[in-house]
C-alpha cells in the first residue's frame, strides 16, 4: 500500500534534514585552520593547527587531522564550509547563544518547528524526531515531535505488554470509520510497519562503520535507519557536547572531533544513494577568541564553522572568504567576526527542503541573503 | 486562592512578634497539611451513583459533557443526567460557586503561577515558570470540577495566543494567563480584548511595546495592530484595510511595558517590585494627531484614550461577531460550520454586546449543536486530559504526560505563532500512533507520575460492559464489545477507538 502519497508539489520529493548541534561553542579555527594564515600561528602558538598535519582543503584552510573522514566527502563535492559562522548574540553566553540561534532570533518556538510547519500538515507521525531526552529549542512549537533514545520507542507496544490481536482489532474498529479516518488509521498502521520493520541488528550499508561504543555514532545509525524505512522522516536533530574548550583544548576536542567525523562519514556511506535527498547540517553557537590563554585553551568568542553534507549541494566550496586575523578585523577581545549568520546557511537548504516561499516566516525580522548553497 | 505577595508579606509585617507569630502559625498550618502541598489523592472517590450512559448512542447529557468539559469522569453523567442539563450549564456558568477544593490541593504546590504583582516573577528562575504554568494548566484541566472554565481558557488561550518564548513572556505569560484569560473567559469580550491590549506578555510578544513614535519620522510598529483586527477581530477578510493597520498602530503608539531593571527609556531605576512589568503609557512617544480607523474619526489630542477607542470600534465590528462566532461554531459544533448556527451565535454575542455567557447559551440552543455529537476530533490535550479523567488517574501532569503532548505537537502554551493551535481535525490525525501508544501505557500504569487502578474501577462501575460505558459515553456497539474483548487490553482499545477520538 501505498502511505503518504497524498504529497503536495513543493514536497514532492521527500527530503530528510538532519541538524547537529555542537554544544558548548566548538573553536572553529582548529576544525577548519587557516594554515596559510600567519597571524593565526602568531595568536596560536601552542595550539594552532600545523600546515604539515592539517587536510589541506583549498589555498587557504586545512582539516584537523581528527577530522580526516570527512576528506572523501570534501573530495567528492558533497562538504560545503562555512567560517564565520554565527549569529548576532554577543553576550558570549551559551544559553542566550543557543537559545537565539535555535529560535531563528529573538521569536517565540523553534526555527526547525517553523520550517515543519510551513510544510502544511505533517504526513508521518514521525515526521521530527530529536535523540534527546527533550525536544530542543529549535523543534519546540513542532506540528510533531518526537525526543527518542531508542526506535523501540516508536513500536505500538513496548517490552512486556505484546498483545498479539491488540493491532488487529484495532484496525477492526478504524474500518468502519469515516475515509479520512480510514486513511489516518491506514497510514498509522503504514508507518508502523515500517518501523517494526527496521532490522536493528542489520549491520550498515555500503561498508559502512560506526563506532559501536560512541552514542552519537549510534544516533546516527538510528537517524539512517530511519530514512532507510521511509516513514516519512522530514527532519531529525542530535547534539554533540562537550566544546567548551577553556583548558588544555587538544586533549579535549581531539576525541570530539574524531567522533563527529566518524560518525558523519560513517552515516554518508550508509545512506549513499539517499544523501542526494540528504542534508546535514553542524552547527555551534558560537566560536572562540583568537589568542589563546595560558592553559592551553580558548575563551568565548563569536564566529565559528559551519558544515554542510549532502548530495546534491555545491560542495567542495569554503561559504564567504577569508578576511584575516588583522586586529581590525577581530571583534571586541580578539574575536573572529561573524561573516556568515547562520541563517544564510539554512534558508537556501530550507528552500530546497520544500519551502522556497515561507523562508521570511522561518526567519522573521532578518533581511536574509541566503548562500549560495546548490548549483 | 489567595494572592501571595512574599515581598510584603516579610518586609510589612507589624513587628518582629507579630511576624514570627504569623510565621509559626503558617507552618502549623503547613506541617498540618502536608498532603495538600504533595497533590497526591486527587483521584475522586467511587461512591457517589455511577451508573454509566444507558442510550447507545451519544444523549445530549453526553454529548454537553463530551463538548463542554475536558471528558467525564465516572459518575459524571450520573450527576448531570440528574440534575438536568440546563442546570448543569448554569452551574458551569458560574465558576466562582463551584467548591473546587480537589483542584487547589492538586496546584497549591505551584504557588508561584498566582504571585502578584507580576515582578515577582522576575526572581524566579525562568526556565522553570513556563513548565510549572503547563503543570497547573493541565492539572486544573484534569481535577478542576469548574469544566466549562477551563475548555473556555484553553478556548481563549488560543484566541489570544501567547508563546512565553519570546522575550519576557516568559514571565509575564503567568500574569496574561491570570489577569486576562482566566480573569475574563466568562466575561465580556470587550473588556478581555482590552485586557489583552494592555498585558505585558501581549505587548512583548507581538512588539507592541516597541511601537513608539519619538519623532516625525519613526514608523510605528504595526505588528500587534494587524494581529487585533486579522486574529482577535474581526478576521483577515473583515473588511480592514492596510490603511487601519496604520492608523490603528498610530492610536496605540506609546503604550509600552517597563523592562526589569531601568525603565528603559528615562535611565531611571525601577523598584523591582512596583514598577518591574509595569504596563505605561508615555505620552511623548504616542502619535497625537487625528487618525481614522474602520470610517471612524478619532480627533487629535486623545492620548491614551485612543487606545479605548480603537477597541470600542473593533469589539463593535458586525465583522467580530461574526469571526468570533465562527470561531466558537468551529471549536463547539463542527470543523465547517452551518452558516445558520454561526448566525444564532452572532446574533447572541451582537445582542448582549459581546457577552460570553450569553453567546454561549446562544451557541448550545442551535438545533446544529444538538445534532452533532461525536462530529469533533479531540485535539491531543483534550484527548489525554479526557482518558486520565475516565480512568480516574491520579497524575502529577509532569514530564510523562509533557512527553506525549510533545509528540503530538499540543503543548500548552507551545504554539510559536499569533493564530494558536489549529482547531479542524485535519491538523491532528498523524498523532493517533501516539494516541494508541498513550492508551497502552495508561491502561498499563507505564506513565511516569501517573497511575489508575484498573479493577477497582471497573469494579466500582460495576463490571467490563459498565466500564465501556463509562468512557465511550454510550453503550459500545457489539462491534466494540467485541473487539475489546479479543484485544487482550479492553481499557487500551476503548482509549485507542476512534470513538474517544472523537466528541
Amino acid at each position: 500500500m501505498s502511505t503518504f502519497g497524498h504529497l503536495t508539489k513543493e514536497r514532492d520529493t521527500p527530503r530528510t534534514l538532519v541538524v547537529i548541534f555542537l554544544r558548548g561553542a566548538a573553536d572553529g579555527l582548529t576544525l577548519v585552520a587557516p594554515i596559510v594564515d600567519d597571524d593565526y600561528h602568531r595568536l596560536r602558538p601552542r595550539l594552532a593547527v600545523k600546515a604539515a598535519d592539517a587536510v589541506p582543503l583549498d589555498g587557504t584552510f586545512g582539516l584537523h587531522p581528527k577530522l580526516a573522514a570527512l576528506e572523501a566527502a570534501w573530495k567528492d563535492g558533497d562538504l560545503a564550509i562555512a567560517h564565520g559562522a554565527g549569529g548576532e548574540s554577543d553576550t558570549r553566553s551559551h544559553f542566550e547563544a543557543q537559545d537565539l540561534m535555535e529560535h531563528g532570533g529573538p521569536v517565540a518556538g523553534g526555527w526547525l518547528a517553523r520550517f515543519l510547519r510551513a510544510r502544511g500538515p505533517v504526513q508521518s507521525p514521525l515526521a521530527a524526531v530529536a535523540l534527546a531526552p527533550t525536544l530542543p529549542a529549535s523543534l519546540s512549537g513542532a506540528p510533531s515531535a518526537a525526543a527518542f533514545s531508542s526506535l523501540d520507542e516508536f513500536s505500538l507496544m513496548e517490552g512486556a505488554e505484546k498483545l498479539p490481536s491488540f493491532p488487529q482489532q484495532l484496525r477492526r474498529l478504524y474500518e468502519a470509520e469515516s475515509p479520512t479516518m480510514k486513511t489516518a488509521a491506514a497510514n498509522t498502521f503504514e508507518a508502523l510497519r515500517r518501523i517494526e520493520g527496521i532490522d536493528r541488528k542489520a549491520s550498515p550499508e555500503h561498508g559502512a562503520e560506526y563506532e559501536a561504543n560512541d552514542s552519537f555514532a549510534r544516533g546516527l545509525r538510528q537517524i539512517a535507519l530511519l530514512i532507510k524505512a521511509d516513514v516519512g522522516l522530514d527532519a531529525a536533530s542530535i547534539d554533540l557536547g562537550g566544546w567548551d574548550s577553556h583548558f588544555t583544548q587538544q586533549t579535549l576536542l581531539a576525541p570530539l572531533m574524531s567522533r563527529l567525523a566518524n560518525g558523519l562519514a560513517a552515516f554518508r556511506q550508509d545512506l549513499r544513494p539517499r544523501m542526494a535527498t540528504t542534508t546535514v547540517v553542524v552547527m555551534t553557537e558560537f566560536g572562540r577568541r583568537v589568542g589563546e590563554n595560558t592553559a592551553f585553551g580558548t575563551d568565548h568568542g563569536r564566529g565559528s564553522a559551519m558544515f554542510v553534507l549532502g548530495g546534491d549541494i555545491r560542495g567542495g566550496q569554503i561559504i564567504g572568504g577569508w578576511p584575516g586575523l588583522q586586529p581590525d578585523t577581530l571583534e571586541g577581545p580578539g574575536d573572529l567576526p561573524v561573516w556568515n549568520n547562520y541563517r544564510n546557511i539554512l534558508s537556501p537548504i530550507l528552500a530546497r527542503h520544500g519551502t522556497p516561499d515561507s523562508l521570511p516566516d522561518i526567519f522573521p525580522d532578518y533581511e536574509l541573503s541566503p548562500a549560495n548553497l546548490y548549483r | 486562592m489567595s494572592t501571595i505577595n512574599r515581598r510584603e508579606f516579610v518586609v510589612t509585617g507589624v513587628g518582629a512578634v507579630a511576624l514570627s507569630a504569623a510565621i509559626f502559625k503558617s507552618v502549623q498550618g503547613w506541617l498540618g497539611e502536608a498532603g495538600q502541598y504533595l497533590g497526591t489523592n486527587l483521584a475522586r472517590p467511587l461512591h457517589a451513583p455511577l451508573t454509566p450512559p444507558s442510550a447507545t448512542d451519544l444523549d445530549p447529557v453526553a454529548h454537553l459533557l463530551n463538548r463542554f468539559t475536558f471528558g467525564p469522569g465516572p459518575g459524571d453523567h450520573a450527576r448531570v443526567s440528574a440534575m438536568g442539563t440546563e442546570d448543569f450549564f448554569n452551574e458551569q456558568l458560574e465558576p466562582d460557586n463551584i467548591d473546587d477544593a480537589v483542584c487547589d490541593r492538586a496546584i497549591a504546590r505551584f504557588s508561584e503561577a498566582w504571585w502578584e504583582p507580576l515582578g515577582e516573577a522576575y526572581e524566579e528562575d525562568d526556565e522553570a515558570l513556563t513548565p510549572l504554568l503547563r503543570r497547573v494548566t493541565l492539572l486544573r484541566a484534569i481535577y478542576s470540577k469548574r469544566q466549562l472554565l477551563e475548555v473556555m481558557c484553553e478556548f481563549w488561550s488560543d484566541h489570544f495566543n501567547v508563546d512565553p518564548g519570546k522575550g519576557d513572556c516568559r514571565f509575564a505569560k503567568i500574569d496574561d494567563d491570570r489577569n486576562v484569560i482566566r480573569a475574563l473567559a466568562l466575561g465580556n469580550f470587550r473588556n478581555m480584548l482590552r485586557a489583552s491590549a494592555l498585558s505585558p506578555a501581549m505587548l512583548w510578544y507581538l512588539d507592541g511595546r516597541a511601537n513608539t513614535r519619538l519623532t516625525p519620522e519613526e514608523k510605528p510598529n504595526e505588528n500587534y495592530a494587524r494581529e487585533l483586527m486579522e486574529l482577535h477581530t474581526l478576521g483577515v477578510h473583515g473588511g480592514y484595510t492596510q490603511i487601519d493597520v496604520m492608523e490603528v498602530a498610530r492610536c496605540l503608539t506609546g503604550w509600552t511595558v517597563l523592562a526589569k531593571k531601568d525603565d528603559g527609556f528615562s535611565g531611571n531605576l525601577l523598584s523591582p517590585t512596583k514598577d518591574r512589568a509595569k504596563v505605561v503609557f508615555r505620552q511623548e512617544a504616542h502619535d497625537d494627531g487625528p487618525k481614522r480607523v474602520l470610517g471612524q474619526d478619532i480627533p487629535a489630542g486623545l492620548g491614551e484614550e485612543d487606545l479605548d477607542r480603537v477597541i470600542d470600534i473593533v469589539a463593535t465590528h458586525p465583522s467580530t461577531a461574526r469571526f468570533l462566532a465562527g470561531k466558537l461554531c468551529a471549536r463547539f459544533i463542527a470543523d465547517e460550520p452551518p452558516a445558520v448556527a454561526v448566525a444564532a451565535v452572532e446574533q447572541g454575542f451582537t445582542k448582549s454586546r459581546g457577552d460570553l455567557k450569553t453567546t454561549l447559551r446562544a451557541l448550545i440552543a442551535t438545533p446544529e449543536f444538538q445534532q452533532s455529537a461525536g462530529a469533533k476530533f479531540k485535539r491531543p490535550i483534550h484527548f489525554i486530559v479526557s482518558a486520565l479523567r475516565a480512568t480516574n488517574a491520579q497524575t502529577d501532569a509532569g514530564r510523562g504526560i509533557l512527553s506525549y503532548l510533545e509528540r503530538m505537537g499540543q503543548v500548552p502554551f507551545g504554539y510559536p505563532t499569533p493564530d494558536g493551535y489549529p482547531v479542524a481535525a485535519e491538523a491532528w490525525h498523524t498523532t493517533l500512533l501516539w494516541r494508541w501508544k498513550f492508551a497502552l501505557a495508561l491502561s498499563n500504569n507505564k506513565i511516569a507520575g501517573t497511575s489508575i487502578q484498573r479493577d477497582k474501577l471497573t469494579n466500582a462501575l460495576g463490571g467490563d460492559d459498565a466500564l465501556m460505558a463509562s468512557v465511550l459515553n454510550r453503550q459500545g456497539s457489539e462491534t466494540e464489545s467485541d473487539a475489546a474483548l479479543q484485544s487482550g487490553d479492553r481499557l487500551a482499545l476503548l482509549l485507542a477507538s476512534p470513538a474517544f477520538q472523537h466528541c
